[in-house]
């Protein structure tokens, strides 16, 4: 039966491939190595290959364009695209305004880092510098559970939170797990995982304008053929040393 | 890049000095140093544009009639007033949204508009704008907002022309047009000029602001490659950088207006010749 439905899948990829059309696809290019600008210029990153690989078996024709985060959900609303694809976490606010593929990466715990050799209280944070970037779930977690007699400090981006805590600026930065280990393991010991691990978000997914449910069902084939034939695990443990496999049976 | 040099410079020049002339010229900042043509396009596009609605403004408030005036007056003072950043989001957008709205007048269906809680009500109404598109909303953008300035200038320089050339003019039975274009606009250069320079400059640092409309100019490139990187696979590792290339925007703005500052004493000269000036 799986086979069969494999086989749908792929015949429905073979006749979009006859009239290719083409999407848009945002992201940040801001957030490596989910998403950013290669050397070259062009977004590049797990984000870029899920969804080249997504596009592939969905005959889409894609391009990929860079769009800051604080304006990318609007602008995906407003047409300038037709997926976002950029480490978003599936949350119940964001599907008030836009719809979701199924998720491309499972719900991953958030971290905080700290400069090392600072301790922090994490059971009763107080009178803590903490770095989010606005508009994150992260920082939707710092506004509801760590605002009291904490100071919450917003960026336009992760980078500049990280650098504002390098700087020691900042207590610690509440930021994305998988974001958050290859910039731990390069500092040389620098920077430290501290604290709990925070669980929010229901996993990552592939932002789409509500009622589009043509691209979305497309989408969502094209990635259960990716996750049941190994592509998807591969591109994780490519990107993501050590994580997963997740979704190969 | 750097295998276009030739092998006896390469063998030459020191592994640091290569490293860093590799770096400076990968495709992200040649990328960088090629957004330069946005932000020249504006100030030129945008300083054809305010030039010419200046030109419009002032005679606007030259005119007899007083309704005409009056718009002249409201232009110049209205527009003078707004933020140039407030206008500049406002009018792409406003201009947008109001281009949708036209369109979805006719595309779509009366139970789409009815029942559309998003914009716009239905797709085919949907404009998507490129950078080129946005970059002459833009350009037009500058162009209303230092327009109403030039205007001001303009009108204060078209006064200063002495009273006896119109006279003369008017008397030599001259029509209203014909004295406004062969004596006043004429003449009126050498007193606009010091004013209009000043516009200029303003305008060309306005064109900062490109980025506001996503459009991938200096100023956002400068904060994409200035922004730390801690993964090798992304590229080079460097801390926050954003300063450095700042700063190279500032150089670059500072040489950018210094040779604008040399143009216009030219043209000053130009425009002076055979008329009787203090300088002179």
């Amino acid at each position: 039966m799986k086979k069969l439905l494999l086989a749908a899948a792929a015949l429905m990829a073979l006749s979009g491939a006859a009239n290719a059309q083409a999407i848009r696809i945002g992201t940040e290019a801001a957030y490596a190595p989910w998403n950013f600008l290669d050397d070259a210029g062009k977004p590049a990153g797990f984000d870029v290959d899920v969804g080249t690989d997504l596009c592939k078996r969905a005959g889409l024709e894609c391009t990929f364009v860079a769009n800051e985060w604080d304006t990318i959900i609007p602008n995906l609303v407003a047409g300038n695209y037709d997926a976002i694809i950029a480490a978003m976490s599936i949350t119940d606010e964001r599907r008030q305004t836009i719809d979701f593929s199924e998720p491309y990466y499972p719900p991953d715990p958030s971290r905080f880092v700290t400069n090392a050799g600072v301790n922090l209280d994490f059971g009763a944070l107080k009178g803590a510098k903490i770095g989010v970037q606005s508009g994150t779930i992260q920082a939707a977690y710092a506004e509801a559970n760590l605002k009291d007699g904490n100071t919450l400090q917003s960026y336009a981006t992760y980078d500049q939170a990280m650098a504002d805590l390098a700087a020691g600026n900042l207590d610690t930065v509440l930021a994305d797990g998988p974001y958050l280990d290859p910039i731990v393991a390069a500092s040389n010991g620098a920077i430290v995982l501290a604290g709990p691990e925070v669980s929010i978000g229901e996993g990552y997914g592939i932002g789409l304008r509500k009622g589009d449910t043509e691209l979305k069902s497309k989408l969502d084939a094209a990635l259960e053929a990716s996750k049941a034939d190994g592509t998807l695990d591969a591109l994780i443990a490519k990107w993501f040393p050590g994580k997963g496999p997740f979704y190969k049976k | 890049m750097i295998d276009l040099l030739p092998q006896w410079l390469r063998e030459g020049l020191s592994e640091d000095v290569l490293f860093w002339l590799g770096y400076l010229t990968n495709g992200k900042h040649l990328a960088w140093y090629a957004s330069v043509r946005f932000t020249l396009f504006a100030a030129v596009a945008g300083a054809a544009v305010a030039l010419a609605m200046g030109l419009l403004g002032a005679t606007l408030r030259n005119s007899r009639l007083l309704p005409v005036r009056l718009i002249g007056a409201g232009y110049t003072n209205m527009t003078r007033g707004i933020p140039d950043v407030l206008f500049f989001i406002f009018f792409p957008l406003a201009f947008e949204q109001t281009v949708e709205w036209v369109m979805s007048r006719s595309l779509c269906s009366a139970e789409e508009i009815a029942t559309a809680v998003l914009w716009p009500p239905c797709p085919a109404a949907n404009i998507h704008f490129d950078t080129f598109q946005y970059l002459l909303l833009a350009s037009v953008s500058l162009g209303i907002v230092y327009g109403a300035f030039a205007a001001n200038v303009i009108f204060g320089a078209m006064h200063s022309v002495a009273p006896g050339q119109i006279e003369a003019a008017r008397a030599f039975g001259m029509s209203d047009r014909q004295v406004n274009w062969r004596i006043r606009i004429r003449q009126m250069w050498i007193y606009a000029l010091p004013g209009l320079s000043n516009v200029w400059m303003l305008l060309i640092k306005s064109t900062s602001l490109l980025s506001l409309l996503q459009i991938t100019d200096i100023v956002r490139w400068a904060n994409v490659l200035g922004s730390p990187n801690f993964l090798p696979t992304a590229g080079l590792v460097h801390p926050d950088w954003r300063w450095q290339y700042y700063l190279v925007l500032l150089v670059f703005y500072i040489i950018l207006t210094f040779l604008s500052e040399k143009g216009f004493t030219a043209l000053r000269r130009r425009v002076g010749r055979g008329m009787i000036t203090v300088e002179d």
